[in-house]
């Protein structure tokens, strides 16, 4: 079975399971007293908000270990697992706002969650623009190790700023919109979407991984012909 | 140390004798952080907003404004002269290229700022007599930060298509937290605060610091060299 | 005991968006993997 293949099985199965979740979360999910059927986004917003970061993460390491080793493996898994991060922000993004309008009664909320996905958003976003504004296969790695890990360097000080911001600007709210304490059935609910989530990151980043592949072996048949 | 210090500084003057002999690059950047302050002025309210809720914003708007102009300007000297390439076959260790480089950066924000202070100061009639010590150093602090990720992305866009864009695009995520930093501790020094309520935040901007620098200094021969 | 909240249209709304972005992605990526 092609790379190809084995990531449109397993997207095939992250789609079904997520199918599942949907199921559960609306169906078989008790709704929260206070939140009201909105508070079951955060069984979508959240597992997607870890991988929006994760992925980012991996980005960063992915870069170092390029820097060290040359192996453009690397900078093709970097280069997938920064679009699917991407794709992730943006449902973050869009749920995130979609939950805060009802709870909070506005759209956007600075928030831990929203700003910090915000942030990896615009560092996801310039990422992929480096990548597309260098030609050189080589050169277009290294810079983009060199920006992966300045995002991966700048994780642990997006969260330190916004958990200043928000203890010494208490908000004075009731609800909100993260994880109220939770009973077991939701717990479940939670877990599920994340193996969903994981699921769909791996298939995701392997079918793009593989459609790199292909990209540089074209490139490498069509520059050979060049000096045929 | 001291041979690199050395190199960092021959590097640094080549860029600021360039710089201070046309003049154009900083006489234009003063005028722009004036203009920049004087607009600020126009969009407010005073009887509404009082202008000490939003000076700290309006200065650190303008200080970034500075900031991403001494680099943008950085970059355009490189690409006129190409001393990069000259620098590059020097035996200049790539350290010593890299706080050059700094160096000169530093030196040209801190002189637009020099200017933009004051000014600052003059315009929105703030008392910064008491804190000016403190503000000096919450400024020096994000600055070096701003700049220290601004330098290694200049070297890094040099050879990218739509450069200038793409400089600011990618460093924005980067000047946020030094900026936070910045403008809270501002606001509370020219509040009047206790320099202790500001303490997390110096302390971010201090790690952001020395976190960012290091990096850079490692990452910028991965940016300049084959 | 207060009303639970009715604010169901905003889950739909989520959901639906949630589908469509993770379903679009997926049909993107095969659609440029089945190019030769």
């Amino acid at each position: 079975m092609s790379l190809v293949q084995k990531g449109r099985w397993i997207t095939l199965v992250a789609l079904v399971c997520l199918a599942a979740v949907y199921v559960r979360a609306l169906a078989f999910t008790p709704v929260e007293r206070l939140q009201g059927p909105a508070q079951k986004i955060f069984y979508l917003h959240v597992p997607a908000a870890l991988w929006t970061e994760a992925a980012m993460v991996l980005v960063g390491l992915a870069g170092i270990f390029y820097l060290f080793l040359k192996d453009p493996r690397l900078d093709r898994f970097a280069e997938a697992s920064a679009e699917v991060g991407t794709v992730f922000a943006t449902i973050v993004l869009t749920t995130g706002p979609i939950w805060g309008k009802p709870i909070w009664g506005t759209w956007w909320t600075w928030d831990a969650r929203l700003t910090s996905t915000l942030f990896l958003f615009f560092l996801y976003v310039g990422y992929l623009l480096v990548r597309g504004a260098v030609r050189d296969p080589g050169l277009r790695a290294r810079y983009a190790a060199v920006l992966g890990i300045c995002g991966l360097c700048l994780v642990p000080f997006i969260h330190l700023s916004v958990f200043l911001f928000r203890t010494l600007h208490p908000q004075p709210i009731i609800l909100k919109p993260s994880a109220p304490s939770l009973p077991n059935s939701m717990l479940a609910t939670w877990l599920f979407s994340l193996v969903a989530f994981t699921l769909l990151y791996v298939g995701f980043v392997t079918q793009r991984y593989a459609l790199s592949l292909a990209r540089a072996a074209q490139q490498d048949r069509s520059s050979d012909a060049g000096h045929a | 140390m001291g041979e690199l210090l050395a190199q960092a500084w021959t590097v640094a003057r080549k860029d600021l004798v360039l710089e201070f002999r046309t003049r154009t690059a900083i006489v234009s950047a003063v005028v722009f952080t004036a203009l920049v302050l004087t607009v600020f002025n126009f969009g407010r309210d005073p009887t509404a907003v009082p202008t000490i809720d939003l000076a700290p914003t309006i200065l650190w708007v303008t200080f970034t404004f500075a900031a991403m102009l001494a680099l943008n300007r950085a970059f355009q000297l490189e690409l006129e002269n190409q001393a990069l390439e000259g620098l590059l076959v020097s035996p200049l260790s790539r350290t010593s290229l890299y706080w050059g480089k700094l160096i000169a950066n530093l030196v040209f924000v801190a002189v637009v700022e020099g200017v933009g202070l004051p000014l600052f100061v003059l315009f929105f009639d703030v008392p910064v007599g008491r804190v000016l010590l403190p503000l000096i150093g919450v400024i020096a602090l994000a600055t070096l930060g701003f700049v220290a990720v601004g330098t290694l992305f200049s070297a890094l866009v040099i050879r990218t298509r739509f450069a200038e864009l793409l400089l600011v695009v990618i460093l924005l995520p980067f000047l946020l937290p030094p900026l936070i930093g910045a403008v809270q501790v501002t606001a509370r020094l020219l509040g009047g605060r206790p320099l202790s309520e500001s303490v997390g935040y110096l302390k971010l901007l201090a790690a952001y610091d020395i976190v960012f620098v290091s990096l850079a200094t490692f990452l910028f021969r991965f940016t300049v060299d084959e | 005991m207060p009303d639970v909240p009715q604010n169901a249209g905003y889950m739909m709304a989520a959901y639906i968006v949630t589908a469509v972005i993770l379903i679009g992605y997926a049909v993107s990526l095969y659609r440029r993997t089945s190019k030769p």
